[in-house]
């Protein structure tokens, strides 16, 4: 799923110093499950921003709001009149639901309040680990379901490099070197062999360096 | 002949061979490389340029390689995937062979996050491994990495680099196999102190053939001082610096008193150059001592010197190794 | 009288009442009063607790509380002391304020009922009907209120101005009580519905003790229970022997004996036995009344009949008793066999009988057209308690046989809401009294994580204070007593329950909870609230705010916190502190929080939380919002958690991340503290106060 985190509070406050009155918008899916714009923190949030700005001497209204799923229409109409009502909306929903809102709603600005993190797992209550960095030519039949796209640093395809050491990465001794785990996968599975082939540059058009991505399923259209 | 270079005429003539390091500068003043060029001039059979090493900029590798050509040397262009897809990277190879630049070494670059642009955003459009294999193709393929025919290739001497001491040890060779099978010419490796672990690996490699493939030049280093043996043991990542060493260095200086036990500012300054001095010796002399060492094991076919920030002690090193006058072939 | 009101959105489940309310025949909210308790509102206690019951103060000393036996607690170690709890809220309560809740604003009435009988099921009736605007009349036949209560049980354990206290508040509901009127003696049953009575309940009670068939019966100095003790209650002289046996092993035997031993004067010398069939296991008194009796000295006779009562002179010497080797047969039916040739004698003057009540119906005529059952009870409607004459209702004693007061109560209850109905005008048969859906047993997982807390002892006169007097044995709670007897309710079903339509299946429940009681089903949070143990870590975890707890609630907080700020001084010399505190540790210790409180200053306000658990971070920067220059929370953080560590455990999270915002904010993460207190140190929380106070005084006032 989409992990997000909260933006710094100063630049939050920064983004809305122009606007007395503040729709909070948070998303009942993807970031309420990572912690980051669910009712709840919508709710911190309201509190945090309401003691901020009283401290800066400004008189700021917040409102309140969560929607099932910011990235959709239908779900964001429930809240139409809230948005009419305010004069700015601060979404907590991923960077797709600030967009959805600033597209259905063009004529009120919506600004982001979380920062997008990445594609990633819950690994355990409170860690999120990123798992897939939506390449668009999935490989991990060739790695033993490991993603060395999104969990190598360098992304290499041929790895691991020369700053594999004890099976954590050059980079940081807190980060598994993704290479040494397909190496451990594979070598489990019977599989080396996969480890032996030189692999040859990726087809990176199928990711975001081919364009924006889009697909259109022609049967699904009404 | 795949290429003009100097270094594949050494070793193709079946002498051990030699290059060294020549660090770029931080600016763009030629004289630097110049001084530097001058002073390994006939020191080794080639000599390499970093790219960008640990991700802080740098004057361009192709561009320091140039300036020590002039110089008359055998320069080694270091190419990293980090800075450039596989449009640059194909376009600075076709540059650097124009330029009369006949080694390249094909690396996949240490991570942004060590230099001292962290906010940058990688490329690793490819890996080293490809890069290899790429720039073979342009040579003897004459073929872009796309497919699309060239008319005049790039005759580049192709290197890479390779680390016996990281992990999985037991992946290693394979993965030099994997280098080897990609269109690598001669392999740099990582600064080996633990001789008997690169021994072993050695093993490992001549087991698969590998060292009748391709030149294997061991990677070796002057030790600055005890602190510099200390910190590459403990804190440099896939460095494998065993105690003895580290005790050598310490024990270099032993008689000399410690400088901070010394008020007087000129005595201080004889105090400390006279620790320094007494450290180099030992320093160089260890790894005169380890290029002796490896030169013994099998499949090994030279030594690549990184005397970093410090190409004075190459001259020694290589002399007291017993490996001067460097033939001329 | 269901106080489960089912809120749309919230899982079914919820129905599911706690056993202990469903035990009890007047299905008193035993969990909402005991969780009043537990968090010191001691008012809201006495006021859940006496809802549904309009003899609280003397349930609160006599009642059988079945309710206990039903109690979760006791499949982890003992039942909730619920009575004893009910009793403490009643002392607690300050009449001044009122008996009951006011009476309803309803139509009064026109039809009058007539009552016989004021024992509990007579008044029960009286007072509902009274509050439904019937004009109601009592008429008892002895001169004063109170049936069993009054004459039968025994003053050590029923003071009698507590049964004036509740007979107070049902005359205050506009019940006329008429005694000295014995219907059949003074009036017939005709005379009322002649003089305008249109609805008549009958509720005689079972007055007379039952008699032995066996030879002996005449002598002098053999009594009968009930009539032993009107005697004793009504003041009147009794005469006993020296040796007095007690026939009968059930509660109103122990009462008999009790209250033998009790008779006479300092240094007369005594000895009471009690001769029953059934086995020392089997008697059918509470135990805890067995053991009183021995502590006093009575000495018991189990498995032992009486065959006959032997005479001299017209006096009784003795009583001929036989082996009884079983009392039911197989199928459960009262049918002793004895051991031949077993027979042997227990000497004794005086022999008193305790083996049963029955109801003395002789004022019933055939032209009334009642009849009765096998068993000499009034015979009615199980659902409707209607007689077989028309508008005659009857329920207690006299249709149940020997019974308990709250059992009498319910049917009182029961037979106004028919009176009520048939006085309406309405299908009397289509009235039905609903079912009550009950939580299960707790699950053997969930038994196993539940501390156990051991069940807190009622204090008891001394032995050598209760010779030859009727002084009250219990003595009641203290508080500190009964904070600790409060904690130990499971809040069985107040828990937690999930909104499915917000829930995100997060999996955070499921994670945080230290019982494992949530679980992800259809997509969606379910917790089941068989094994759920309120300690309410879910619902301030939930991101989505997808829980709600249904017993103090996130909202219920939030009104407190809000509330401790209605009256702070705007100018205020002095930092304002706000303290939760957890009521489990922070003030778990003998003098508890009123004392603890009494030494906070005025600047000082603390909050009681029923485990840290609860406090949401919402809830602290709440606090701060409204203004409190300084925060801290009081709670165990450790192992010593009423839950488990895993609970304790959050709040340090918690605490850590209301710091970070407060820095973002501006306001200072040191004006927060948390305050790890094991139940130990309970008397911490003033220190704590005034080190808080001095921290932030330095500090100045909250820059909000
Ligand atoms: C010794 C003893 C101890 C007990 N202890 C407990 C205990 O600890 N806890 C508990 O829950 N239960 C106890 N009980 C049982 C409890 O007292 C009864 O279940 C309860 O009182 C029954 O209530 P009732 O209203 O049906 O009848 P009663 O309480 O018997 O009331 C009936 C009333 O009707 C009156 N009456 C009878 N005939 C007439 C008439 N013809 N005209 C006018 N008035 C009439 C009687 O004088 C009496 O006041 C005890 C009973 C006894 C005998
Ligand atoms: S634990 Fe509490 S709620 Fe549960 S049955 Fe006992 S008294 Fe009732
Ligand atoms: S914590 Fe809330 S949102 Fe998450 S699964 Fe439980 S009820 Fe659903
Ligand atoms: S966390 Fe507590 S309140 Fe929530 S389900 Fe578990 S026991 Fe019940």
């Amino acid at each position: 799923m989409i992990i997000a985190e909260q933006k710094p509070l100063d630049e939050i406050k920064s983004m809305i110093a122009d606007y007395q009155k503040v729709l909070i918008l948070g998303c009942g899916t993807c970031v309420t499950i990572c912690f980051a714009g669910g009712e709840k923190e919508v709710g911190i949030l309201a509190s945090a921003l309401r003691m901020a700005t009283r401290l800066d001497g400004q008189d700021k209204e917040f409102i309140e709001a969560t929607v099932q799923r910011q990235c959709e229409y239908e779900f964001n109409e429930e809240v139409a009149d809230l948005v009419k009502e305010a004069d700015v909306v601060l979404s907590l929903a991923c960077g797709i639901g600030v967009q959805t809102m600033n597209e259905q709603f063009p004529e009120k600005l919506t600004l982001p309040g979380l920062n997008t993190k990445f594609l990633g797992q819950p690994t355990e209550q409170g860690v999120w680990d990123e798992r897939c960095l939506a390449c668009g030519d999935c490989v991990l039949y060739k790695t033993g379901g490991i993603c060395p796209i999104a969990r190598c640093s360098k992304s290499l395809l041929n790895g691991p490099c020369g700053g594999s050491q004890n099976g954590k990465c050059e980079i940081n001794p807190e980060v598994d070197c993704a290479w040494q785990l397909i190496y451990d996968r594979l070598k489990a599975l019977g599989k080396l062999d996969l480890m032996m082939e030189v692999k040859s540059p990726k087809d990176w058009s199928a990711s975001h360096a081919g364009g924006p991505g889009k697909i259109v399923r022609e049967d699904l259209r009404l | 002949m795949k290429s003009d270079s100097n270094l594949e005429k050494v070793l193709s003539a079946g002498h051990f061979a030699v290059t060294a390091e020549l660090g770029p500068p931080k600016n763009a003043d030629p004289e630097v490389v110049r001084k530097k060029a001058r002073m390994l001039k006939g020191c080794a059979d080639a000599f390499n340029v970093t790219d960008g090493q640990t991700a802080v900029v740098r004057m361009a590798s192709w561009a320091a390689c140039l300036i020590q050509k002039e110089e008359g040397l055998d320069p080694i262009v270091q190419m990293t995937c980090r800075d450039r897809n596989r449009i640059a990277l194909q376009m600075d190879v076709l540059g650097a062979a124009a330029l009369g630049i006949n080694n390249i070494l094909c690396l996949s670059g240490d991570h942004m996050s060590f230099g001292n642009h962290p906010e940058s955003k990688g490329v690793y459009d490819i890996d080293s491994i490809q890069l290899v294999k790429m720039v073979k193709d342009m040579r003897d393929e004459k073929k872009f990495q796309c497919g699309e025919e060239m008319k005049v290739e790039p005759r580049l001497f192709i290197g890479a680099a390779a680390n016996p001491f990281a992990d999985p040890f037991d992946y290693r060779p394979y993965r030099l196999a994997k280098k080897v099978a990609a269109g690598a010419d001669f392999i740099q490796t990582q600064i080996v102190f633990n001789v008997p672990k690169f021994r072993e690996y050695m093993k490992r490699v001549c087991d698969l053939g590998l060292h009748e493939k391709v030149y294997i030049l061991a990677g070796v280093a002057p030790i600055k001082s005890s602190g510099a043996a200390r910190y590459m043991a403990s804190q440099v990542p896939g460095m494998d610096v065993p105690q003895e060493f580290v005790d050598r260095m310490v024990a270099a200086i032993k008689g000399i008193p410690s400088p901070k036990s010394i008020a007087d500012p000129e005595k201080k300054k004889e105090v400390r150059r006279r620790r320094r001095e007494a450290w180099q010796a030992e320093g160089i002399k260890i790894c005169a001592e380890i290029i002796q060492q490896v030169r013994e094991i099998p499949g090994v076919a030279g030594v690549h010197i990184m005397a970093i920030e410090w190409e004075e002690a190459v001259h020694e090193i290589v002399s007291q190794a017993g490996l001067l006058p460097r033939p001329t072939v | 009288m269901n106080r489960d009101e089912n809120t749309p959105g919230i899982s079914p489940m919820e129905e599911m009442s706690p056993p202990c309310q469903v035990a009890c025949p007047l299905h008193t909210d035993v969990r909402g009063y005991v969780a009043a308790i537990a968090r010191g509102d001691f008012e809201a206690a006495y006021a859940i607790a006496r809802e549904p019951n309009p003899l609280i103060y003397v349930c609160s000393h006599v009642c059988a509380h079945p309710c206990e036996e039903e109690c979760r607690r006791g499949q982890v170690d003992e039942p909730v002391a619920i009575a004893a709890l009910k009793r403490f809220a009643a002392e607690r309560h300050d009449l001044s304020l009122g008996h009951g809740p006011p009476k309803p604003n309803v139509e009064p009435k026109e039809q009058k009922v007539a009552i016989i009988g004021a024992g509990p099921a007579g008044l029960t009736a009286a007072y509902d009907l009274a509050r439904m605007g019937y004009p109601v009349t009592v008429f008892e036949a002895l001169p004063e209120p109170g049936g069993m209560l009054r004459v039968g049980l025994p003053k050590y354990r029923l003071p009698r101005e507590i049964i004036d206290v509740d007979i107070k508040g049902i005359l205050e509901a506009d019940v006329e009580i008429k005694t000295n009127v014995c219907i059949g003696r003074d009036m017939t049953l005709s005379d009322l519905k002649e003089q305008g009575y249109e609805a008549i309940f009958i509720a005689i009670g079972a007055q007379q003790s039952r008699a032995l068939r066996i030879e002996g019966m005449d002598l002098d100095g053999v009594l009968l229970g009930v009539d032993f003790l009107r005697d004793v209650n009504q003041g009147r002289a009794v005469k006993l022997g020296r040796r007095v046996l007690v026939i009968g092993g059930g509660n109103v035997a122990v009462d008999v004996a009790r209250s033998a031993v009790r008779q006479g004067r300092p240094g007369s010398e005594k000895e009471v036995h009690m001769i029953c069939l059934e086995s020392r296991e089997e008697m059918p008194a509470h135990e805890w009344e067995i053991i009183e009796a021995q502590r006093e000295g009575i000495i018991l006779h189990p498995s032992l009949g009486p065959k006959r009562i032997l005479g001299r002179d017209g006096k009784v010497v003795g009583l001929e008793t036989i082996v009884c080797s079983s009392v039911f047969d197989s199928e459960g039916r009262f049918n002793p066999t004895f051991v031949p040739d077993s027979e042997s004698v227990i000497e004794g003057d005086t022999i008193i009988l305790a083996i049963g009540q029955a109801s003395d119906l002789s004022f019933l005529r055939p032209e009334d057209g009642i009849e009765l059952t096998r068993r000499r009870t009034i015979k009615v409607d199980p659902q409707t308690l209607a007689t077989t004459a028309p508008g005659i209702f009857a329920g207690g004693e006299v249709t149940t046989g020997p019974g308990s007061v709250v059992g009498s109560m319910a049917l009182g209850r029961r037979a106004a809401i028919s009176i009520d109905t048939y006085l309406r005008g309405e299908d009397l048969t289509g009235l039905q009294f609903g079912e009550w859906r009950e939580l299960d047993d707790l699950p053997p997982k969930t038994v196993e994580r539940i501390k156990p807390l051991a069940r807190e002892p009622m204090p008891m006169l001394p032995l050598e204070e209760r010779a030859f007097n009727y002084e009250e044995v219990e003595l009641g709670y203290t508080l500190a007593m009964a904070m600790r007897a409060a904690h130990r309710c499971l809040t069985c079903g107040g828990g937690a329950y999930v909104d499915t339509g917000k829930c995100a299946a997060c999996l955070t429940c499921v994670r945080v909870c230290p019982y494992d009681v949530p679980i992800i089903k259809e997509g969606a949070a379910f917790i089941d609230p068989t094994e759920c143990q309120a300690c309410g870590v879910c619902a301030s975890e939930c991101p989505a705010k997808a829980i709600t707890m249904k017993l103090y609630s996130e909202d219920q907080l939030y009104q407190e916190i809000d509330a401790l700020f209605a009256d702070a001084p705007a100018e205020n010399p002095e930092p304002l502190i706000v303290g939760f505190c957890c009521l489990y540790c922070a003030y778990a210790a003998d003098e508890w929080a009123e004392s603890v409180r009494a030494q906070l200053p005025p600047n000082v306000r603390t909050l009681d939380v029923v485990c840290t658990s609860r406090i949401d971070i919402q809830h602290l920067l709440r606090a701060f919002e409204l203004g409190a220059d300084g925060v801290f929370v009081a709670g165990c953080v450790g192992d010593e958690c009423r839950h488990t560590e895993k609970a304790a455990n959050r709040i340090q999270g918690k605490v850590q991340f209301v710091k970070e915002v407060l820095d973002q904010v501006g306001i200072g993460s040191e004006r927060l503290s948390l305050y790890d207190i094991p139940s130990a140190e309970w008397g911490t929380v003033p220190r704590i106060a005034q080190e808080m106070t001095e921290r932030i005084r330095a500090l100045g006032p909250n820059p909000l």
